[in-house]
This record gives structure tokens, C-alpha cells and sequence, in this order.
């Protein structure tokens, strides 16, 4: 792929991909590809470096920095929408990898295959798996690396187990996500685990307490109301007479170094 | 429910201590009913860590008491339905100071003489069982049988439990009135009607002042904060629960032992570290005396982190993400308020745990109950009478 290709494809902050295309001929570098002008900020605080900033309007589009990147992979992890991947083009031979969160069920081994598919859910072809690194926490988030050809560098957003057929989707589950879903992604507490508490609380603090749903990294600035939208259903009440889950110090995530009054 | 029932023991408290006596008391077939103004574990009992420490009691009838407990703990963990967390990782105490690492190894011998093995560890011995910990730690006593829960699941799988053994929770009531006539305990009004029973116990926690005020009985608790900070969830990192010496020295009182440094000791600074279950980091904490205020200040948290990264300097690398606070039920000596009440019969106390209902919550719920059904106890409970004070 040619590099003024690279350029019409443009993050929707505005940078254009070719200095991410470029910075990856040293070594893994992330690729932000966010479109949806959604509140969320994930990355931002995942990059230590300060590569990508989402600023004070929190639905604005990422702005990454490719010379900051040091290709960590933490924003992959982190990223609730899947679109922010590594592409790393320093193997020459043609060849690119490109690293992609993996959040389902079957075997990714390295050294093995995988489908390598497009943004559509399309897949691109087969691609060799050369690491597979599991992040910790709870969402148990694996970072698959697999190289492929230069030319579907920008195209991969994802990887399936091989052995899985790609001809019948896994319609259960996708029946059941339909059914059930997050409430809180960062504890991730479903409406189900919710719904199967209720009779034990009258208020959205309890609810914390008992669920651990809003007690995550966002401490409840994303799910709050979601939360008590089904809480007040779950128990017949209006939403006013579910309380509100009590803020707490720090409003955002602070390394404890800097609490303790270490210059960050 | 309706206006006018009745129960053959009434508890008044949704928390731990209330949940473990409802549960022991169904265990033995009584008909229990528990008030709870707010919801389960709407006080200390859900705005604490989850230490179940043995090497923090004082050694003779405290530490009886504590042992008593924790032998309880995996029973417990085997008979509720809900997972509590019970994890049995040992606890180790840190000396940053020489006279404190002397102090420990007299606690030691102290507690070996009373039947508790504590082992004392150097610091090549902890390098090998933590990640890196600070330059000035001097050695560590260590106790095998700590442990720690989660305080919440446990008050909540022993009210579940309680509950399908046939107690009754009234949530969202609040005890108005105790009636006594007679000189015996006969009726509690509450704000949803008013339930009929000869035995009532107080298990109310801060609140118990004012249920003692009811039946004209001094109830000696004062609210004591604590403060404590939550990091993002991390993988496994720390098996074992931790306290700095200086935490005992604000705890219990011990010179030898207190923070040198003035504003420390004046929040009664101690280092505390447990990696809970679902991955995050509790540090403590503090013990301050603000009435009923149980908002976390800038300052405490600023220290707390300060001291939490003096012991384990790696710390200093992960995210806060949330502070809270709690209120303890703190008694004048710090030992729980156990027993009965002189000159009104059926009127039971089992409150002012201060630091400790946690791990003395199974304990608690056992005598309560056996004191309550028998009239008498398996473990001497005098020592930890109300009138000890006077």
C-alpha cells in the first residue's frame, strides 16, 4: 500500500494515518480508528505516555500522537469500541503485524492460524498468530498479534479462531448478548446480574455495594444512569427514589505516585 | 407488612453482627426478625477492608475471642450460598524501625505463650515472599492464620442464609421505640408498625447510642473513621494481607509503636494493603474522631498514599480510582460491648466492635445466639460486659 492511499483513510480526529504508517517502519505503533462520536475515553487514560487525548468534550474523536507511541498496546486493551489496534511494519519482507484485542471463546495459540477479518466482519484470509499476550484484569482481554501482507495492514480489525466455522455464526450467542448485556462495562455486571440482586436493595447505592456494578475504573460516570434506569424499572419506582451512588475523591483515575505527592 | 406481628428475638441491625446473629439463631431453629434502617451493610460493615487478623488483637480474652472467630470462617465459606472470598493468605506486620521490630518480637513471644504461632521474618525472607518492598523495612512478624473475606458478600450470605432459614429483614425501618414494662423487653415500634418480642437485640452498630436510649441505658460507642483508598483492578500481585507496625501502635494505643511523624499520628495513620478478589488494592487507613462525617479529606488520602508507597514503592505506579470512608462503632477500650443489660430483661448488646466486627462477626453471632436461646455461653463472655466501664 502506498502511502497517499494511507492518507485518504484518516482517523476521525483528523490524523492523517501516513505519520502512524510511517513511525510503524520503527516498530508497533497504535493506530486509532474511532469514528463514533460517542462520550467515551478509555484510551485516554490507558496511555501513560500521552499519546492520545480526547480533552474536555468527552464525545469528541481521539487526537494521537505517533511520535509519543511507544507501541505498549495498553489503549488496545483498554479501547470498549475495539478500534484502536498496533500495526508494526519493521519485519520488512512485505509482510506487516498487527495486534487486535480478542474477547471470545476458543483457542488462539501461537505459532497457529487464525481468520484475519476486515472491519465488516469479513474475513481477509488465513494469518499466522506469532504472539498471543494475555493483560490482566478482569476482562481477561488477549492481545493477538498476526502477521500478514503489507496490503492488509490497515484492513485487519480482528481475528477468529480458525476452528470455528465462518459459514454459521454463532447465533446463540449472539441471542444471547441480545438478551443480556453490560450495565457496567468495567466491572462488567449484567442487566441479568441486576435484575437477580433485586429484592435485596431499595437504592442505586446498595445496588453498588452488592453488584460491584459502578465501582470500576469509571466509578460510575458512564453506567450511572443506565443503572438506575433499570433499577427503577427492576423495582417499580421512579427514578428519583433510587438515590444516587455518593462521588467520591479522586473524579478520575490518579496514579497513586502523585497522590502521595510524587511529581508525575 | 402487617401493622401489628410478632418474633420471638427481634435484631436491630442490618450489618455484619446483625446478619451473623440472625443466622446463628436460625441455625438453632428461633424465630428471628431483623430492622434495618437503611439497607444490609449500609454502614461499617460495607465501607471497610476485609482483614480477619489475628496478630492485631491484644493477647488474652481479646484475642480468645478473635481466635474463636476465625476458626469459624471456613465453615461459614463452606455453608453460605454466597461466595464471601474467604481467602486464608496469612498476615504479615512490617517494622520500618528498629524499636518497632523489637516491639514486634516481644508481641510475638507474647502471642506463641497464648498458643498463636507468629514467626518473625528478615528481610531476605521477605523479599522472597513479596514483590519489593521499601529500604527502610527492618523485618516482619508474620501469622499464618490472618486471613482476609469480603466483608460485604459475608454480611449479605449470612442475611440470605438467615433469610431462608426463615428470618424476616424489614429493610428501609427504622427502630422508633422500645417498650419495656415490667422491667422486661415486650414491643419495638418501628416506622412500618410495631412488632411484638420478648428478646431484642442491639446490634446497631454507631447507631447503637440511640437504640440505648430507648430503654435508658448508656451505650458507650463513638463513630471513628476510617478512611481507605481503592486502586484500578490489577492481576494477582499480593497474597497476603499487610499492616505497617505503626498501625497497631494507632489501634491499640502503643507508644512503642505510634507514627513519629505529628499529622500521622494525629489522623492515626496505619499502613494497611489487601488485593481484594476482584483485583483491586484497599489501603488504609486512618483513625479520626469527626463525629458522624464520613466523607474521605484530601489530607488523609495524601498521607495514606505517601505511607503506602514508603512500604511498597511499586505501588506508587497504579491508579486510584476511589476513596471511602467508614464509620466504626468504637467502644472506650476498642473491645467489643457483649451481653446483657441489668434491670431489663431480654435486652441484648453486641456492638462497639470498633475495628474488629469482621472478623469477630461469627463469633459474636454464635454467643449472641446461645446467650439469647441457653441464658449461658460457651466462651466467658463477662470480660466484655457494658459495665466494665464503670
Amino acid at each position: 500500500m502506498r502511502v497517499n492511499e494511507c492518507e485518504s483513510m484518516q482517523g476521525a480526529g483528523g490524523d492523517p494515518w501516513s505519520s502512524a504508517w510511517e513511525r510503524a517502519a520503527r516498530g508497533p505503533v497504535a493506530v486509532v480508528d474511532c469514528r463514533e462520536e460517542i462520550p467515551c475515553n478509555p484510551c485516554e487514560e490507558a496511555c501513560a505516555r500521552g499519546a492520545i487525548k480526547v480533552g474536555e468534550d468527552i464525545c469528541a474523536s481521539p487526537r494521537f500522537d505517533p511520535g509519543l507511541c511507544d507501541g505498549c498496546g495498553r489503549c488496545v486493551t483498554l479501547c470498549p469500541g475495539m478500534a484502536v489496534f498496533l500495526l508494526d511494519r519493521s519485519h520488512g519482507k512485505g509482510v506487516a503485524r498487527v495486534t487486535v484485542p480478542y474477547e471470545m471463546g476458543g483457542e488462539l495459540l501461537e505459532g497457529g492460524e487464525a481468520w484475519a477479518m476486515d472491519e465488516d466482519g469479513n474475513a481477509l484470509g488465513t494469518a499466522e498468530i506469532v504472539k498471543v499476550k494475555r493483560t490482566g484484569g478482569r476482562t481477561g482481554t488477549l492481545l493477538v498479534t498476526v502477521e500478514v501482507p503489507e496490503g492488509w495492514a490497515l484492513k485487519v480489525r480482528g481475528v477468529r479462531d480458525r476452528l470455528i466455522s465462518l459459514e454459521a455464526p454463532e447465533e446463540t450467542d449472539a441471542e444471547q448478548r441480545e438478551r443480556d448485556y453490560h450495565l457496567c462495562r468495567c466491572e462488567e455486571i449484567n442487566v441479568s446480574d441486576v435484575r437477580g440482586q433485586a429484592g435485596w436493595f431499595n437504592s442505586l447505592r446498595a445496588l453498588r455495594r452488592y453488584s460491584r456494578a459502578g465501582l470500576g475504573y469509571c466509578q460510575g460516570r458512564f453506567c450511572q444512569d443506565l443503572l438506575r434506569r433499570e433499577l427503577a424499572q427492576t423495582l417499580h419506582a421512579g427514578e428519583g427514589e433510587v438515590g444516587a451512588f455518593k462521588v467520591r475523591p479522586p473524579v478520575r483515575p490518579v496514579k497513586l505516585g502523585r497522590l502521595g505527592g510524587e511529581d508525575a | 407488612m402487617p401493622e401489628v406481628s410478632s418474633s420471638e428475638v427481634v435484631i436491630i441491625g442490618g450489618g455484619v453482627i446483625g446478619a451473623a446473629i440472625a443466622y446463628y439463631l436460625c441455625k438453632e431453629g428461633a424465630e428471628v426478625m431483623m430492622v434495618e434502617e437503611d439497607d444490609l451493610a449500609s454502614g461499617a460493615s460495607g465501607a471497610c477492608d476485609g482483614f480477619v487478623s489475628l496478630q492485631t488483637k491484644q493477647p488474652g480474652v481479646h484475642l480468645d475471642l478473635a481466635r474463636e472467630s476465625v476458626a469459624l470462617f471456613p465453615e461459614l465459606a463452606e455453608d453460605l450460598d454466597d461466595d464471601i472470598e474467604y481467602n486464608p493468605c496469612g498476615g504479615m506486620m512490617l517494622a520500618t524501625m528498629p524499636e518497632q521490630l523489637k516491639e514486634l518480637k516481644a508481641r510475638a513471644k507474647k502471642m506463641k505463650a497464648a498458643g498463636l504461632e507468629v514467626e518473625m521474618l528478615t528481610p531476605a525472607d521477605l523479599k522472597s515472599r513479596l514483590p519489593e518492598v521499601g529500604k527502610e523495612i527492618k523485618g516482619a512478624s508474620y501469622c499464618a492464620q490472618d486471613a482476609q473475606v469480603n466483608p460485604i458478600a459475608l454480611t449479605l450470605g449470612l442475611a440470605r442464609k438467615a433469610q431462608d432459614m426463615g428470618a424476616i429483614i424489614l429493610r428501609g425501618t427504622k427502630v422508633e421505640n422500645i417498650v419495656v414494662t415490667n422491667n422486661r423487653v415486650r414491643e419495638v415500634h418501628t416506622s412500618s408498625g410495631s412488632i411484638h418480642s420478648r428478646r431484642v437485640v442491639c446490634a446497631a452498630g454507631t447507631g447503637s447510642n440511640q437504640i440505648g436510649k430507648m430503654i435508658i441505658v448508656d451505650i458507650p460507642v463513638m463513630p471513628q473513621r476510617g478512611q481507605i483508598l481503592v486502586t484500578e483492578p490489577r492481576e494477582r500481585m499480593l497474597d497476603v494481607i499487610l499492616y505497617g507496625a505503626e498501625y497497631l501502635g494507632t489501634k491499640g494505643g502503643i507508644t512503642e509503636l505510634m507514627p513519629r511523624d505529628e499529622e500521622a499520628a494525629k489522623l492515626g495513620l496505619g499502613f494497611t494493603a489487601e488485593q481484594t478478589a476482584s483485583g483491586n488494592f484497599l489501603l488504609g487507613s486512618t483513625r479520626e474522631f469527626a463525629g458522624a462525617d464520613a466523607s474521605t479529606t484530601p489530607e488523609a488520602m495524601n498521607a495514606i498514599a505517601k505511607n503506602a508507597m514508603y512500604y511498597l514503592p511499586w505501588i506508587k505506579e497504579l491508579d486510584v480510582i476511589r476513596s471511602f470512608a467508614g464509620l466504626r462503632p468504637c467502644s472506650p477500650d476498642g473491645l467489643p460491648i457483649l451481653g446483657t443489660v441489668k434491670g431489663v430483661k431480654g435486652f441484648f448488646i453486641a456492638t462497639g466492635h470498633s475495628g474488629d466486627g469482621i472478623c469477630l462477626a461469627p463469633i459474636t453471632g454464635k454467643l449472641l445466639s446461645e446467650l439469647i436461646l441457653d441464658g449461658e455461653t460457651s466462651l466467658d463472655i463477662e470480660p466484655f460486659s457494658l459495665y466494665r466501664f464503670k
